[in-house]
C-alpha cells in the first residue's frame, strides 16, 4: 500500500504551484496528473498573456507552464502521469482510487490532500439551447484542443455563443487560421470576458459583439446549418422581432466554466451553491480536516496567475497542517458580504488563526464605476480600497493584515458604489 | 433472395428479426442512417410500462402487458439493464381520484397485477420530493425502466449471431413486386429480392407503404416529445417512476428515474409538420417546468445535462397497426408505434410472426436467445479490477471520466459484435460523453482512438450521420503561408 503525506490531483497551473510550494524534504508529496504531460490546460493555450503578474513578462501557456515544470523537476517532487484520480474517502487518512495505463489500479493513502481538478466547460444541454442536435456545436475549449493540440479547424462559419475568455481567444485563433467568424452573442448586458480580450480578439478583427443576445433556434438535421439569435430583455426572455438568423457550420459555447469537483462525490463536502465547489477558510481548507482546494477547483479565475498565486498558497498552508499541527480549536465564521458582492473565496474565516496576511477574492454583482472594496469588523472599516473599475468577469483582491484585526468578530466585505 | 427484408432497425424491427432467426429463414434488416437505433428507439422515456393507461380491447393493452412480462425474459437472456422502479399514479383532489379510479379499472381489465392503493403518507414516506397537494396514489409495481437503445443493440446482435444479416446506409427508394416476391432498391442503387417484406420503420412506415400499395390504410401523424436530462447526481430524488393523470394528449409529463442514475422529466407532445425535427423549443421546455410542478417543486434542476426530442410515430389508426397488406400478401406493416411501443416491443415481435405472418418455417435446432455482455468496468469488485487494469493497462485508462468509462470499453464498443466508428455511436454504445461535461474531456479522446483502431486518419471520423466529420480542415503549414 502507498502511502504519502500529501497528494494534489492535477497538474495544471494550481497543482503545479501547489507541489512547488508545498516541498519539504521531510515531506512524501505526489503529484496526480491525467494527461501524458504536465501542464493540463496551458498546453492548448498557445496565445500569449501569461505571466504578465508572476514573471513580469508576457508568456504562452506551455511557456507559462513550463517554468513551473522545470522548478519541479530541479525539486524531485514525485509526479504519476496518465493517472484519473476516480475516488477520494476520508476515514483515518485519505484513501484515493487511482487509475492509469502505467501503474494499473490502485489504492493509495494519503494525510492530506490538495484539489487542484480545475474546471470544466458548461454545455449546452445545461442551458437548453432550443433547436436540433447535428455535428458542429461544442465547447470553444474542445475546439481549442482541436486546434491547437490536434492541428484541426472544427469547422469554417462560426458563431460564438458566450463572451467568455475561451471564445473570444478561439474568435481571434480561427479568423487567423481563415475561418470566418460572424459573431458572438453574450446573453449579458456586458461582455463576460476580460477587456484586453474584447478589445484583441473582436474590435482588432472586426468581430461584432451582440450583448443581451442569445442563440434561439438551431438548424440542420446532420450538420449544422443555421442559428438564431434573438435580443433579449431584463428577464433573459426573448424579444419577438429581433431575430438575426445566422449561416454557419460550427457554433462554439463559451457559457461559462464550472468547478471540476466530481472527487467530492464520496465525501460529505459543505458547498457553496454559487461557486459550485467547496465553503474553505483562510487556510483553502475545506470542512473536512486535511482536504484543500485551490485554483478553477475552487472558483473560476480569469487570469492563471492568479490561479498559481492561489495554489502557491494552498501548498503552503497543506505544509503547515502537515508540519505543525494546530493546536487551538478552530472558531470559523462566514464573511458576510452585501448586495454588490457575488462571493467571496475564503468563505469562512478561522478567527482564531489569523496571524498572516489574508487574500479575499471575489466578483461582484453588477458593472460599477469607482467604488470602495471595504473590510468591516465590528463596525469599523479595517480594510479599504479604491476601485475605478468594478465588473463580474473580472476578479477583485483585498488583503488583510494580522493587525488589521480589531477583535475575532466576524468581518464582513463590502463593495460600496461611489454614484 | 431473402425470406424476409426487415426494413428499420429500431427496437421494433431488431425483436422482429431475433423472433424470425428462431426459425429456418434468410433475414435482412435495412436501415437508412449510419448506425442502427436512430430515432424513436434512442429518443423515449425507456419506461416498460404497467399497462394501465391502454384502452381495454386494444392490441396496444395486450401487447403492452404482455411485453412487461416478456422483459423479465429478455433480461436473462439477452443481459439487458432492467430498472425495477415500479410507478406511481398521483392524484389531486376528487376529480382526478375519479379518474385515478377509472385507471384502476382500466389496469384490472387489462391484466395488470399487484396493484395498490397508496395514501398520501406512504406515497411522501417513499417519494418526500412529490407535492403535498396530492390526495390519493395508485402504485403499478411491475413498471420498471431500461437502456432502450441497449436492448435494441442486444436484440440485433443476438439476431446476428442465429444468422440474420444488417445494413445500414441502406435507404429504400423502390419496391416492386416480381412473380411470388418484391425486388427492394436502395438509394446506393443495389437491388435486393426478398419473398416478404416487414415494414418496421417508425415515422416513415407510411412512405414506405407507399412505395408499393395505392392505398395505404393508415397515415403517420408525427408527434414530438420534449425532454430534460438530469446527471446521475440527482438519483437520490427520486425512486419510482411517476405519472401525473392522464389526458387526451397522453400519459403527461413524468418523472422518470433511469436506469445510470439519470433522472427523466418529460415529454410534451405536440403534433409537428416534419417528421424528423426532433428539436427542442424553448416553449417545451418550458411546459415541462411548468407541468413538473404539479408533481414536484424540488426537481435538482442544477444537475440539468442534456434537453433532447423523439418524434412518435403515431398512426391515424386508434392502435398499433399491425396488418398484412390487403393489396400485396407477404407485405407486413408494423407501424404506429407509439407509447407503448417500447413496452410491447418483444410482444409484437412474437404477435408478428406466430399471429400475423403465422410462419411455417421449421424452428432452427441451434437457435441460442442467450447474449452475454462484458460487465462494466466502473462496476466490478475492486480485486478484479486491479488484476484487468494490471494485465491490460486499456482498463488503467479512464476515457470518460464523468462515467468512469475506460479505454478498454471504448476499443469494445468500436470492434464488438454491432462496432461502430462514429463519436455518436460510440456513446450509444459505451456511454463515454453521458455524464456532467456531455463529451467535452472525452470526445477527443474518443475520436483518436476509433481513427486508431479504424486505422484511418482522424479527419475521416465522423459524428454520426455520413459525411459529419468533427474536424473539417488542418491548421495552416508553411506552404500556406
Amino acid at each position: 500500500m502507498k502511502t504519502f503525506d500529501l497528494a494534489i490531483i492535477g497538474g495544471g497551473a494550481a497543482g503545479l504551484a501547489a507541489a512547488l510550494s508545498s516541498f519539504d524534504e521531510k515531506l512524501n508529496i505526489i503529484l496526480i496528473e491525467r494527461d501524458v504531460q504536465l501542464g493540463g490546460i496551458l498546453n492548448q493555450c498557445i496565445h500569449n498573456g501569461f505571466g504578465l503578474h508572476q514573471f513580469k513578462e508576457e508568456l504562452t501557456g506551455p511557456e507559462y507552464a513550463d517554468r513551473f515544470i522545470q522548478s519541479l523537476k530541479e525539486k524531485k517532487i514525485s509526479v504519476m502521469l496518465e493517472s484519473t484520480v476516480l475516488d477520494i474517502q476520508k476515514k483515518e487518512d485519505f484513501q484515493l482510487i487511482i487509475s492509469s495505463p502505467l501503474h494499473g489500479y490502485e489504492h493509495i493513502h494519503s494525510r492530506a490532500v490538495i484539489l487542484a481538478s480545475g474546471c470544466y466547460e458548461r454545455t449546452r444541454g445545461s442551458v437548453l439551447i432550443p433547436g436540433t442536435r447535428p455535428k458542429g456545436i461544442m465547447p470553444a475549449g474542445s475546439a481549442q484542443r482541436y486546434l491547437n493540440m490536434e492541428g484541426y479547424l472544427v469547422g469554417q462559419r462560426v458563431f460564438i455563443l458566450g463572451s467568455g475568455d475561451i471564445g473570444l481567444i478561439m474568435a481571434r485563433r480561427m479568423t487567423l487560421e481563415g475561418a470566418q467568424v460572424l459573431g458572438v452573442a453574450e446573453i449579458m448586458p456586458y461582455s463576460n470576458g476580460l477587456t484586453r480580450n474584447i478589445v484583441q480578439c473582436l474590435h482588432d478583427f472586426d468581430i461584432p459583439l451582440y450583448l443581451s443576445h442569445t442563440v434561439t433556434q438551431i438548424k440542420g438535421k446532420d450538420v449544422l446549418e443555421s442559428i438564431t439569435i434573438q435580443q433579449v430583455d431584463q428577464h433573459f426572455e426573448p424579444i419577438i422581432g429581433t431575430e438575426k438568423t445566422f449561416d454557419v457550420d460550427t457554433l462554439l459555447l463559451s457559457i461559462g466554466l464550472i468547478p471540476d469537483v466530481a472527487l467530492f462525490d464520496g465525501l460529505s463536502m459543505i458547498k457553496s451553491p454559487i461557486t459550485k465547489s467547496a465553503c474553505v477558510d483562510q487556510h483553502y481548507m475545506t470542512n473536512i480536516d486535511g482536504l484543500f482546494v485551490c485554483g478553477n477547483a475552487l472558483h473560476v479565475h480569469d487570469l492563471v496567475d492568479w490561479v498559481s498565486d492561489e495554489g502557491r498558497k494552498a501548498g503552503e498552508q497543506a505544509k503547515k497542517y502537515l508540519l505543525t499541527p494546530m493546536n487551538v480549536e478552530k472558531d470559523d465564521h462566514a464573511i458576510v458580504t452585501n448586495d454588490n458582492v457575488r462571493y467571496v473565496v475564503p468563505h469562512h474565516l478561522d478567527m482564531n488563526h489569523l496571524n498572516e496576511p489574508i487574500t479575499l477574492s471575489f466578483r461582484v454583482t453588477k458593472k460599477m464605476t469607482s467604488a470602495y472594496l471595504q473590510v468591516i469588523q465590528d463596525g469599523t472599516i479595517i480594510a479599504q480600497k479604491k476601485s475605478a473599475y468594478l465588473a463580474p468577469a473580472e476578479m477583485e483582491s483585498i488583503v488583510i493584515k494580522p493587525d488589521q484585526f480589531q477583535s475575532k468578530s466576524p468581518i464582513h466585505l463590502h463593495v460600496e458604489e461611489l454614484l | 433472395m431473402y425470406d424476409y427484408i426487415i426494413i428499420g432497425s429500431g427496437i421494433i424491427g431488431s425483436l422482429i428479426a431475433r423472433k424470425l432467426s428462431e426459425y429456418e429463414a434468410s433475414i435482412m434488416v435495412f436501415d437508412k442512417e449510419n448506425d442502427f437505433a436512430s430515432h424513436q428507439t434512442t429518443a423515449n422515456s425507456a419506461i416498460i410500462h404497467a399497462g394501465h393507461d391502454p384502452k381495454v380491447g386494444t392490441l396496444k393493452a395486450k401487447l403492452c402487458v404482455e411485453g412487461n412480462r416478456l422483459y423479465d425474459q429478455l433480461e436473462k437472456e439477452l443481459d439487458i439493464p432492467l430498472l425495477r422502479t415500479g410507478a406511481f399514479v398521483v392524484a389531486h383532489g376528487k376529480d382526478e381520484e375519479v379518474i385515478l379510479h377509472e385507471l384502476y379499472e382500466r389496469a384490472i381489465a387489462n391484466g395488470v397485477p399487484s396493484l395498490e392503493w397508496v395514501t398520501p403518507s406512504e406515497l411522501f414516506g417513499q417519494e418526500p420530493r412529490l407535492v403535498h397537494t396530492i390526495t390519493k396514489a395508485l402504485s403499478l409495481p411491475t413498471t420498471k425502466v431500461t437502456y432502450p437503445w441497449e436492448v435494441c443493440f442486444a436484440a440485433l446482435e443476438n439476431a446476428v449471431n442465429n444468422g440474420v444479416n444488417i445494413r445500414r446506409n441502406s435507404h429504400v427508394v423502390t419496391i416492386n413486386p416480381v412473380d411470388d416476391h418484391f425486388l427492394i432498391t436502395l438509394k446506393d442503387g443495389t437491388t435486393w429480392m426478398t419473398k416478404a417484406i416487414i415494414n418496421a420503420s417508425g415515422v416513415m412506415s407510411d412512405q414506405i407503404a407507399s412505395l408499393l400499395e395505392k392505398n395505404v390504410p393508415f397515415s403517420i401523424v408525427p408527434r414530438r416529445g420534449e425532454y430534460m436530462v438530469l446527471d446521475r447526481r440527482a438519483q437520490q430524488a427520486f425512486q419510482h417512476v411517476i405519472y401525473p393523470i392522464p389526458t387526451s394528449k397522453g400519459k403527461g409529463v413524468l418523472i422518470v428515474p433511469q436506469v445510470h442514475g439519470n433522472i427523466l422529466l418529460g415529454p410534451t407532445s405536440e403534433i409537428i409538420v416534419d417528421k424528423e425535427d426532433a428539436s427542442t423549443t424553448i416553449e417545451g421546455m418550458r411546459y415541462i417546468r411548468e407541468q413538473i410542478k404539479h408533481l414536484s417543486t424540488q426537481i435538482p434542476y442544477e444537475w440539468l445535462i442534456r434537453g433532447f426530442a423523439g418524434v412518435r410515430a403515431t398512426s391515424s389508426y386508434d392502435d398499433f397497426y399491425i396488418h398484412e397488406s390487403h393489396e400485396y400478401p407477404g407485405f407486413y406493416h408494423v407501424a404506429g408505434i407509439d407509447s407503448p411501443g417500447l413496452t410491447a416491443a418483444p410482444a409484437i415481435a412474437r404477435y408478428v410472426v406466430e399471429d400475423v405472418i403465422k410462419i411455417t418455417y421449421p424452428k432452427k435446432k441451434n437457435f441460442n436467445p442467450i447474449r452475454r455482455k462484458k460487465p462494466s468496468f466502473t462496476h466490478l469488485p475492486e480485486e478484479e479490477k486491479i488484476l484487468r487494469a494490471h494485465e491490460h493497462p486499456s482498463y488503467g485508462r479512464i476515457i470518460c471520466k464523468c462515467e468512469k468509462i475506460t479505454e478498454q470499453e471504448v476499443i469494445d464498443a468500436i470492434h464488438g459484435p454491432l462496432g461502430n466508428d462514429t463519436v455518436k455511436g460510440i456513446k450509444k454504445r459505451a456511454r463515454a460523453g453521458s455524464g456532467l461535461c456531455q463529451g467535452g474531456y472525452c470526445e477527443s479522446m474518443v475520436l483518436k482512438l476509433i481513427a486508431q483502431e479504424t486505422q484511418r486518419d482522424v479527419s475521416t471520423i465522423n459524428y454520426d450521420g455520413e459525411h459529419t466529420p468533427i474536424l473539417v480542415k488542418e491548421t495552416k503549414t508553411h506552404e500556406d503561408i
